[in-house]
């Protein structure tokens, strides 16, 4: 047997790795929170649009050189408007629909675009080799990739907020999300809106992407694990409740963090989803409060 | 009455037919019409939760998982005969529903499906886990199978089972009122229909079967491990399935299963490397275009009985 | 000697987020007979009455059916103890047929149900239409589907959420002879109503209700001319 000896810096090591994981699932979760509060669309193809954007910052860098921090302006609006034209094609069709229809549609959606990508790039396993190594502050050690996506994906965040709440379109998205049809009745074009939304969620997606691809394996079905802990964030966070999502992810890596000491990677999932079905239960609006 | 007495003979024609096929049929067409029972059963099971009451069980495939580690351990380490080690496999599936059904049947709408795609994500981080226990991701493996007629006839049983089944509560006032929960849920209990009870009841019934193809499946494909019997695909195809033929009906997911196992081995044999993008997009123009799934379409354009 | 009430409102408090839609409310029914409730919109009746059948549950008081504490019960209970509702909405179950919609709210055998199911459809005049989807029945034969749903379960207190709302005078005038019938036969019925002519028409006592608060109950004659109640419907 041996025993494992718990410090006070292995600690602050697991809540620093915590937090910089989590600030990157708030930014992806924020994309499908924002698509999920205001069309009640559950966007199975989150993940696969992630992965579009990790293919657009490894291409840009390996074939040009761009640093991928800087693809990032590149990603974002090529995948809002992958957004804008799923929404336009498929997806406004099931808006109204039962959940079980945009379930399946965007399911669709996600394994046709994540097997199209298999067959152009292969399943290879690839890596964008710009920042690597670590540099030590105090006791801890910080990873500089994963520093750097986390300060990018928090100002993202801060962005995406002001966004929301300092611009007429904006703060439309947010009326839409609270009452579809009294936006309506004000007369928001409730069309309109959607498809900004699912443009700018997919958007959020994309930024996700290139920040995992300096990170971790870029391939074609390495969106598929934000899929399930994006929606753990939303239902931590309150549905509809847009800073909810920011603290629930950060939340998450968290306790993710932790959990990494006590019990393998297997079990922090089984975990996670008791959280999830908890929260469901007892604090449907989430733990910080949302609508229900 | 003459239109009921020619469904019935007609059945009862397909039944045979389907029952001789092993004397004279090829290994191929035999293995492929167990696939087909399989899916067909599959996409039954799912019908009965989700078609009837419209609560989505985005993790049905869960419960084969289940039914098929319980079939594998039940053969491999307890030595048991496959047929009722298959069977078997409705017991832990269905346990499982209840623990989680009883909490999550209370989640409306998008949360129960969340819940239960997490379910299917939970079940196989567990058995991977248990290590020692069920191989981990290796999985398990179990003696050839020497002869696959006798998993014909009873991957062929549970189909007819389910479908059996399906008809007895769709003519049954327990049909109704699952059918009332999903037209409106409210309104059902304002009504005096313990909703809850009856939502739990339909989705035991539609994890029991998934576990027994799932015992049955282990024993066939002489192997299980975490990737093999928990895709989330295998919950699309059972889901997808049961919409084209049309959900909430008899025989539309044994119509759906059929047509589209046929639409795949065509496509698996000739599209080998798109064959999944044909897929995704096959999903998504079922939904958008025949959401009611063929049964549904023609039940409602020539009002036929809610029993077809 | 009066009879002792059959249902009993008590102080009910029903709050949303910061709004009281239900302010210390009591009520008071006895068996047999015709109540209106009324007030203008927003002043709670709904929410009283989701309360009442378990809908929501409400944050204090307490709800006496028969003697009897409802109040925290599911609503499939309340219904077995007795109490019908129809809604402000309709809420027929749209695709089950007329009749369905009746057999699977029914308990007891089968035969016996499926008559008297039939015997409803013939009386709202629905019986040629009894194979037909409920979504594809027009705005007044849902009304009157939803109607007979719940005397099927024979409650004997029924609650009608705006029954005349968007009915045309001959269906309004059968469907408040059928109300009377009922009151004939000892049920006792709570009606919201916007349309005075027949709350006047019809109740005996009428409860008024401003902002979840009950401010004024008596017979229609009197409640016409209640200041209180001429103030909560055309503004002070």
């Amino acid at each position: 047997m041996t025993t494992v000896h718990i410090t006070g810096s292995m600690l602050l090591q697991l809540v620093v790795s915590g937090l910089l994981a989590g600030g990157l699932y708030a930014l992806v979760a924020l994309g499908l929170s924002l698509i999920f509060g205001v069309m009640r669309v559950i966007n199975v193809a989150h993940g696969t649009l992630l992965m579009l954007g990790a293919y657009t910052t490894y291409w840009l860098f390996t074939l040009t050189g761009l640093n991928p921090f800087v693809s990032l302006v590149v990603s974002m609006p090529v995948l809002f408007v992958v957004g804008v034209v799923l929404q336009r094609l498929f997806v406004h069709r099931v808006v109204e629909a039962p959940e079980l229809s945009s379930l399946l549609l965007t399911f669709g959606i996600s394994i046709f675009i994540a097997n199209v990508a298999m067959l152009a790039w292969s399943a290879d396993y690839r890596s964008v080799e710009f920042l690597t190594g670590s540099f030590l502050l105090g006791p801890i050690a910080l990873s500089k990739p994963r520093l750097v996506s986390f300060v990018v994906a928090l100002g993202l965040t801060g962005l995406a907020f002001l966004f929301l709440h300092r611009t007429k379109t904006g703060k439309a998205i947010r009326a839409t999300s609270q009452h579809r049809d009294v936006a309506q009745v004000c007369g928001i074009n409730v069309r309109r809106i959607d498809l900004i939304t699912f443009g700018l969620g997919a958007g959020l997606a994309g930024a996700g992407g290139s920040l995992v691809s300096v990170m971790f394996a870029v391939y074609p079905e390495m969106g598929q694990v934000y899929v399930f802990k994006s929606f753990l964030v939303i239902v931590l966070g309150g549905a509809g409740n847009y800073p909810g999502a920011f603290f629930g992810g950060l939340l998450l890596g968290l306790v993710e963090g932790l959990a990494s000491l006590f019990l393998t990677a297997q079990l922090s999932e089984v975990i996670a989803y008791v959280l999830l079905v908890i929260v469901l239960l007892v604090r449907p609006t989430g733990l910080l409060g949302g609508r229900t | 009455m003459t239109a009921r007495a020619g469904v019935l003979a007609f059945l009862l024609v397909a039944v045979a037919g389907l029952a001789v096929v092993p004397l004279f049929a090829s290994g191929y067409h035999v293995t492929f019409i167990i696939q087909v029972f399989m899916w067909m059963a599959l996409a039954g099971s799912w019908n009965l939760i989700s078609g009837f009451t419209g609560y989505v069980s985005f993790g049905h495939v869960a419960f084969f998982g289940v039914g098929a580690y319980t079939g594998a351990l039940l053969i491999t380490k307890a030595g048991w005969h496959w047929l009722p080690a298959g069977v078997a496999g409705a017991a832990p599936a269905a346990a499982l529903a209840l623990v989680i059904g009883y909490p999550c049947l209370r989640l409306k709408g998008p949360y129960f499906a969340i819940a239960m795609l997490g379910l299917n994500e939970v079940v196989r981080a567990l058995v991977s886990y248990f290590e020692g226990f069920t191989g981990g991701g290796s999985g398990l493996s179990l003696p050839p199978i020497l002869s696959i007629a006798p998993v014909y006839y009873a991957m062929g049983g549970t189909a007819a089972a389910v479908t059996l089944l399906t008809y007895r509560i769709i003519t049954s006032q327990f049909g109704l009122r699952l059918l009332s929960i999903r037209e409106d849920e409210v309104a059902a209990e304002v009504m005096g229909i313990n909703t809850a009870r009856l939502k739990l009841y339909a989705f035991l019934l539609s994890a029991a079967f998934p576990g027994i193809v799932g015992g049955f499946y282990a024993w066939y494909a002489s192997h299980v491990e975490p990737l093999s019997v928990f895709p989330l695909l295998t919950t699309i195809t059972m889901i997808i399935m049961c919409l084209f033929g049309g959900k909430g009906t008899v025989f539309g997911p044994v119509l759906g299963a059929g047509l589209l196992s046929v639409f795949q081995e065509l496509v698996w044999a000739r599209f080998l490397f798109v064959h999944q993008a044909i897929f995704g997009a096959l999903i998504v123009g079922v939904v958008l275009l025949i959401p009611r799934g063929i049964l549904g379409v023609l039940q409602q354009r020539y009002q036929l009985p809610r029993s077809i | 000697m009066r009879d002792s009430p059959i249902l009993e409102v008590r102080e009910v408090v029903k709050r949303f987020g910061g709004v009281t839609a239900v302010n210390r409310c009591s009520l008071s029914l006895a068996p047999g007979k015709i109540y209106g409730l009324i007030g203008p919109n927003g002043s709670g009746k709904t929410t009283l009455f989701n309360c009442i059948t378990g809908v929501e549950v409400r944050d204090a008081g307490e709800i006496r059916f028969k003697g009897g504490r409802i109040d925290g019960l599911k609503p499939h209970q309340v219904a077995r103890r007795g109490i019908g509702r129809t809604f402000q909405i309709i809420r027929v179950f749209p695709e089950l047929t007329a009749l369905e919609n009746l057999l699977v709210v029914t308990r007891g055998p089968s035969e016996a149900a499926r008559r008297r199911a039939q015997e409803l459809l013939r009386f709202v005049t629905l019986d040629r239409l009894q194979h037909e989807y409920a979504g594809n029945l027009s705005y007044g034969q849902q009304k009157l589907l939803e109607f007979i749903r719940v005397l099927i379960t024979d409650p004997e207190l029924i609650l009608l959420d705006e029954p005349a709302a968007g009915v045309n005078r001959t269906l309004l005038n059968e469907l408040l002879a059928a109300i009377s019938q009922l009151r004939d036969q000892g049920k006792t019925v709570l009606i919201v109503e916007h349309d005075m002519k027949v709350v006047m028409g019809l109740c005996e006592t009428v409860f008024v209700l401003d902002y979840g608060e009950k401010i004024a109950e008596g017979p229609p004659g009197v409640i016409q001319t209640d200041e209180r109640v001429i103030e909560a419907y055309f503004g002070r």
